[in-house]
């Protein structure tokens, strides 16, 4: 099976991490991924904003660079959401457009999605053989991106990670909440946008959790990018990069804004890991 | 009419927006209903329905869909079967229209007063205003909509009016409007505004309401309300007149069930509203209850158009208010920061398109450029719709016509641009990404593997308005998948 990582402009940009991680984890599960070098952006904020027929052009552009690929796999659930979801309408029926976006939407997999219902994964077999290297992983809670709804897969990362024992998984109140980000709407309503992740991360507080793991990059960038501004403690990473983690295939960070609580919480696993 | 859900136009959302986010009463009041709704909402019908709930709103997405498809055939059927049953039917093309049929009838019975139960169709057409300007006087029995007149207020949600506002400002304006004692005690409450109203009701030359379901089988009305006060206003007044959008119209009775079973459960989590009454024809010969004359008044202000439009799936819409509930915007910007009787997502996409199709013809959407823009997107509307009304689609649908018509800010349509033609290619696109990094690397506060950026240039001011910007400042992934494949490889070459 050729299976090709369906990087996305925003992970490639903001999260080189998340790619990493999902690179080795899909390793670990014995399928070693491709990265088509020519991929860009799906199109995404063309298409949530109002330029259908450029967003068509940067479609027809995917269906090409995917073509080869029996299986394609991205970080970002909402991404995930508008190839799967969104591409087939934006051309005539009957077209061979229509016909190529039915197939790349047909094989295309948010990272956990793919391991589950793909690779059929047992999460449990994904559990760090050595315990005390559990701890590696400090207590994380999911907020999961609202685009995996369409696609039938909102609320799937907690109880995956949680089996895959990565750490201590706490449920986040109000899970289903919009963390506000939404593409152009967090710079078109800005207020909007921050109030609703400040409730977010009000809610991640309460937790005691100190990882998000937000199965979306731009959920990620504007709760991280709100911590940030307002000194919360926070480390918000992907789904792939919780399991890499727990695996012991990469590092823990370690920025000053979770120095402290991470310590705390894990002594002696604070600093840089294998 | 009330400036807060009739302003003038062209709307500006982004004021009301940025003031209700400040409301702290508004975030704590309007936050804690709409997510109590939305959760029972999801209880009783994982209680009740399970598994079958996605069948039963397929039901009712078709059964409403299939009636709007054959909508002038079952106008014809409910005319003729109402006017069969002794009550009057009138046909009104605009809002103006229909309050000119109303003070018509009043007039002809020398009405000065009205008591009223709870219709959005008659905030859309401005009756109350109408009504108070002619001299009649008219009393909204419905308890939230009885606060909110007394109030000068408007109301905020389209089946909780008055979730903007909470039991101690209900007091005040007790003690203020109506002299009566200062209590927060809810019963009470109710109490007071009962004995205030008991006597009007009796009092009152005509009875108004809306409908919530029309029937062409029986030419009957269904009116499902929680305290009552339809069947009063009903009751007592010799004269009732119900004002109803011609969207409501279903088959019939035979058609009601699914709909009754999703309507409450959706909106305010119960299994059915407390009272579901039927009205069909005038009082009959040794009746001692009912109105002497009942008058239908068929409203289009605009329906019409919309049927006619891509839109026509919003039609369908039974105002059961779930979307509301479920919408993370409106629970931040409450309804009055949508300027319409229709408040959150159905109010975004529906407030536009009936504007534009009103008899004359409004601009629309450049009367609302900002509602379709406010919204994350995030499909929790669709999820609750009990009609399966594809809302997200059609905030898309309308960001690409205000694209079109130059509606949106021409410098954000020039940067999408810009993105697509980057896009395209590989090599600059990756320049672009590569450029923006350096400038966090050069000018960013660095912080374990990211640089934070406080104020960022050109279309990411928008975003460190009230968020950094983190840039990672590692290899980048590309770098590192060339070395990660190339040992990969030789690995495997090996073995
Ligand atoms: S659009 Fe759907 S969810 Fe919203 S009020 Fe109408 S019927 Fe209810």
């Amino acid at each position: 099976m050729r299976v090709a990582l369906f990087t996305t402009c925003l992970a490639e940009a903001l999260a080189p991490r998340a790619l990493k991680a999902a690179v080795l984890v899909l390793e670990h599960c014995g399928v070693a991924p491709e990265v088509p070098l020519a991929q860009t952006c799906c199109g995404q904020p063309l298409l949530s904003n109002g330029l259908p027929n450029d967003g068509a052009k940067l479609a027809q552009r995917m269906c090409e660079i995917f073509a080869p690929y029996d299986a394609v796999v991205t970080p970002s659930g909402s991404c995930c959401s508008v190839v799967r979801e969104k591409y087939a309408g934006l051309f005539a029926e009957g077209s061979r457009e229509r016909a190529n976006a039915n197939v790349l939407a047909a094989k295309t997999f948010e990272f956990i999605e793919f391991l589950e219902t793909q690779l059929k994964i047992d999460p449990t077999t994904l559990k760090p053989k050595d315990c005390s290297a559990n701890a590696r992983c400090a207590t994380l809670t999911c907020h999961d991106a609202c685009h995996l709804r369409g696609l039938h897969r909102h609320g799937c990362t907690a109880p995956f990670l949680r089996s895959a024992g990565c750490g201590t998984v706490r449920d986040l109140p109000d899970m289903s909440q919009c963390c506000g980000f939404g593409g152009m709407f967090s710079t078109q309503f800005p207020e909007v946008s921050s109030a609703l992740g400040d409730e977010k991360l009000a809610h991640f507080t309460s937790t005691g959790a100190a990882v998000l793991v937000a199965s979306d990059t731009g959920c990620a960038a504007h709760l991280a990018g709100l911590a940030h501004r307002k000194g919360v403690a926070i480390r918000v990473i992907s789904p792939a990069e919780a399991i890499a983690e727990s695996l012991g295939l990469l590092a823990r960070e370690v920025t000053s804004a979770n120095a402290s609580t991470e310590a705390a919480m894990h002594p002696k696993n604070g600093t840089e890991v294998g | 009419m009330n400036e807060l859900i009739a302003p003038p136009l062209p709307f500006d959302m982004k004021p009301r927006a940025r003031e209700a986010v400040r409301d702290l009463k508004l975030q704590q009041f309007v936050g804690s209903a709409t997510h109590l709704k939305d959760i029972h909402r999801g209880g009783i019908f994982d209680r009740d329905f399970g598994h079958d709930y996605d069948a039963l709103r397929t039901v009712a997405r078709d059964t409403k869909q299939h009636a709007l498809d054959h909508l002038d055939e079952l106008l014809e059927q409910f005319i003729a079967n109402a006017r069969a049953s002794g009550a009057t039917v009138h046909a009104a093309t605009t809002g103006a229209e229909a309050c000119e049929i109303a003070l018509r009838i009043a007039r002809a019975h020398g009405a000065l007063s009205c008591v009223k139960s709870k219709s959005m169709v008659t905030e859309e057409i401005g009756l109350l205003p109408a009504f108070e300007a002619a001299g009649i006087k008219t009393l909204e029995t419905d308890l939230g909509e009885f606060i909110l007149q007394i109030d000068g207020d408007a109301p905020s949600h389209i089946v909780t009016p008055m979730i903007h506002k909470d039991r101690v400002a209900t007091a005040q304006s007790f003690v203020r409007e109506l002299g009566a004692r200062y209590t927060e005690d809810p019963t009470e409450l109710t109490m007071i505004a009962r004995e205030h109203m008991r006597g009007l009701y009796r009092a009152a030359d005509i009875g108004v309401s809306g409908a919530n379901f029309l029937l062409a089988d029986e030419g009957a009305a269904v009116i499902c309300t929680n305290e009552g006060n339809f069947d009063l206003s009903v009751g007592g007044p010799p004269v009732h007149i119900v004002f109803v959008g011609i969207e409501k119209l279903i088959r019939g009775a035979r058609d009601l069930a699914p709909f009754l079973k999703l309507l409450a459960r959706s909106g305010t989590a119960q299994p059915l509203t407390v009272y579901t009454s039927f009205v069909r024809g005038p009082r009959r010969a040794g009746e001692h209850g009912g109105p002497k004359e009942l008058h239908f008044v068929l409203v289009d202000a605009g329906r019409v158009g919309v049927l006619a439009s891509e839109k026509r799936d919003l039609l369908r819409c039974i105002r059961c208010g779930a979307c509301l509930n479920a919408c993370p915007v409106y629970r931040k910007v409450g309804g009055h920061s949508y300027g319409s009787m229709y408040a959150g997502p159905i109010g975004a996409v529906l407030t536009p398109e009936l504007e534009r199709a009103q008899a004359g013809g409004g601009a629309g959407l450049a009367n609302y450029a900002d509602l379709p823009r406010a919204s994350s997107l995030c499909g929790a509307c669709y999820e609750v719709c009990p009609v399966k009304i594809d809302i997200p689609k059609f905030l898309l649908h309308d960001r690409a016509r205000l694209r079109e018509r130059g509606l949106s800010p021409k410098s954000e349509g020039a940067m999408l641009r810009l993105w697509r033609w980057l896009a395209e290619r590989p090599m600059l696109f990756r320049l672009a990404i590569g450029a923006a990094r350096l400038h966090a690397r050069l000018l960013g506060q660095k912080d374990g593997s990211r640089a934070w950026l406080r104020a960022a240039p050109g279309p990411g001011a928008g975003w460190t308005q009230s968020r950094d910007l983190g840039m990672p400042t590692g290899e980048r992934f590309r770098d590192w998948f060339a070395t990660h494949a190339a040992k990969r490889d030789t690995k495997r070459g090996a073995r």
